[in-house]
């Protein structure tokens, strides 16, 4: 749910043609974020965008259905919003390079994925004070996927609204646009739970292995005794 | 998926065709333009003369067929979707609305199976920003090792008897497999940097610089090019 996978043709060029432009913008703002860091950072960079196409690729069965992750909540984690969005665009580009998303919705596919990668640091920091890195990962990761996943819906609603002659919410149109809301909505949150499990067993890894990758939650200030206390 | 993207990789480099030998600035262009055509196309004859051409693209270029409908259909599914949401009656339109992901994705697919991927990152690199041009390369390079070590390490899992445990163990057992992999890619970036630096990295992956230089296949090219411009002055307008 954190990747589109529409194809070209689908949405309106009144819906992609700007999402193309806004991800530019915010490509190169990411860019200017990270313009001072060392080369080996793009080097990580890349491997935690292999890694996600990697996974994408390989489907995990979950109850009745099978899963494929996209590991956008613990890539966002590793690297931070900027160089996050970077591997995000350039992973929505190769996988558009190869029929899967199109190549017109490469903005948009990159915003929703951007998205969840975007958010899973800053609520990470804040969730971890008081918890273990594996339960903060797990929930960051759970509300990127919710973020993203709200971005899909708005994108999807604003595409059916946007196509001429599409009949959203008139008679029959309105029960088939109620049914693909059920289904998208089940399939959402089956996505949620399973990223968010996933997410919380590589939080407990690295936890255990190699900590100072996780970012560092902020300290406390030591509280200042009150006056006349010993 | 990534079977089909390891073929088309394989094919990419290994296949012979005129298409193969064209500069990949030729082809990719002609790819965008034929697919922003086919998106933009008003009436249902444009897609239809663009798939066609789309086809012949396609099977000149010596791609498996199999492979070839693999992923020039991939896009069907959520296409139907899409239709069956817009689904007014009329059959032109759902058919408008078929053809157009169908003829973009089938571009996409020749362009690929015909252009080495650092043919391919080479122009775009030069478009985006240094880190992103980068990013590409070393994204792509990265992928087919991580792919390999995920597949056996989920084999591993499987033969343990991982599948038989419950989803709410299975998902986070998947996640601390996951982890292993994330500590890979973090120590082979750190090789791989090394590798650069001794290689002589002056601050930018380049990629190839042959990625403009045209030969007597771009003749290919140029053919196909007018004949999708023609399909596109000609068809434009008529239903």
């Amino acid at each position: 749910m954190s990747h589109l996978h529409i194809p070209d043709g689908v949405l309106p060029p009144i819906l992609w043609g700007p999402g193309l432009a806004l991800a530019a913008v915010l490509l190169l703002q990411a860019v200017r974020a990270t313009r001072l860091e060392s080369p080996r950072t793009i080097a990580y960079q890349g491997a935690l965008g292999g890694l996600m196409l990697a996974v994408m690729s390989i489907p995990i069965p979950f109850v009745a259905l099978e899963y494929c992750l996209t590991l956008a909540g613990p890539v966002g984690v590793l690297l931070g919003p900027a160089a996050g969005f970077q591997v995000a665009f350039v992973v929505c580009v190769i996988l558009a390079l190869l029929g899967q998303g199109g190549l017109t919705v490469v903005g948009l596919n990159a915003l929703v994925l951007g998205a969840a990668v975007a958010v899973a640091r800053p609520l990470y920091v804040r969730l971890a004070p008081g918890r273990s890195a594996a339960a903060a990962l797990a929930l960051a990761t759970g509300a990127a996927q919710a973020v993203a996943g709200l971005c899909w819906f708005a994108l999807l609603t604003l595409a059916l609204k946007l196509s001429p002659g599409t009949p959203v919410g008139i008679g029959r149109g309105g029960v088939r646009i109620g049914l693909f809301a059920g289904v998208t909505i089940a399939l959402w949150l089956v996505a949620i739970a399973a990223e968010s499990a996933v997410a919380f067993g590589v939080g407990r890894f690295l936890a255990r292995v190699r900590p100072d990758l996780l970012p560092a939650a902020p300290t406390r200030a030591p509280a200042v005794p009150a006056a006349g206390v010993p | 998926m990534i079977n089909t993207l390891a073929q088309i990789d394989f094919i990419a480099t290994a296949s012979h065709s005129p298409w193969h030998r064209a500069s990949a600035l030729g082809k990719l262009l002609l790819a965008a333009g034929a697919v922003l055509l086919a998106v933009l196309a008003p009436h249902l004859r444009l897609p239809l003369a663009l798939y066609a051409i789309g086809w012949l693209l396609a099977v000149t270029s010596r791609l498996p067929l199999r492979l070839l409908a693999a992923a020039a259909f991939y896009p069907l599914l959520f296409a139907l979707l899409f239709i069956a949401l817009h689904w007014d009656g009329s059959w032109e339109n759902a058919l408008r609305l078929a053809l157009r992901p169908l003829t973009a994705s089938l571009y996409v697919v020749w362009l690929a199976g015909t252009t080495p991927y650092p043919d391919l990152f080479a122009p775009l690199s030069r478009v985006l920003p240094r880190q992103v041009g980068d990013g590409l390369f070393l994204t792509y390079r990265a992928l087919f090792e991580l792919l390999g070590r995920a597949e056996r390490m989920f084999r591993a899992l499987h033969l343990r008897a991982a599948a038989s445990l419950p989803a709410r163990r299975r998902l986070p057992l998947a996640g601390e497999a996951l982890g292993t992999l994330v500590l890979h890619g973090f120590e082979r970036s750190q090789r791989m940097y090394s590798i650069m630096l001794l290689r002589g990295h002056s601050g930018r992956i380049c990629g190839c610089r042959h990625y403009a230089e045209a030969s007597p296949a771009d003749l290919w090219v140029g053919l196909a090019a007018l004949a999708v411009s023609a399909a596109g002055v000609l068809l434009w307008r008529m239903p």
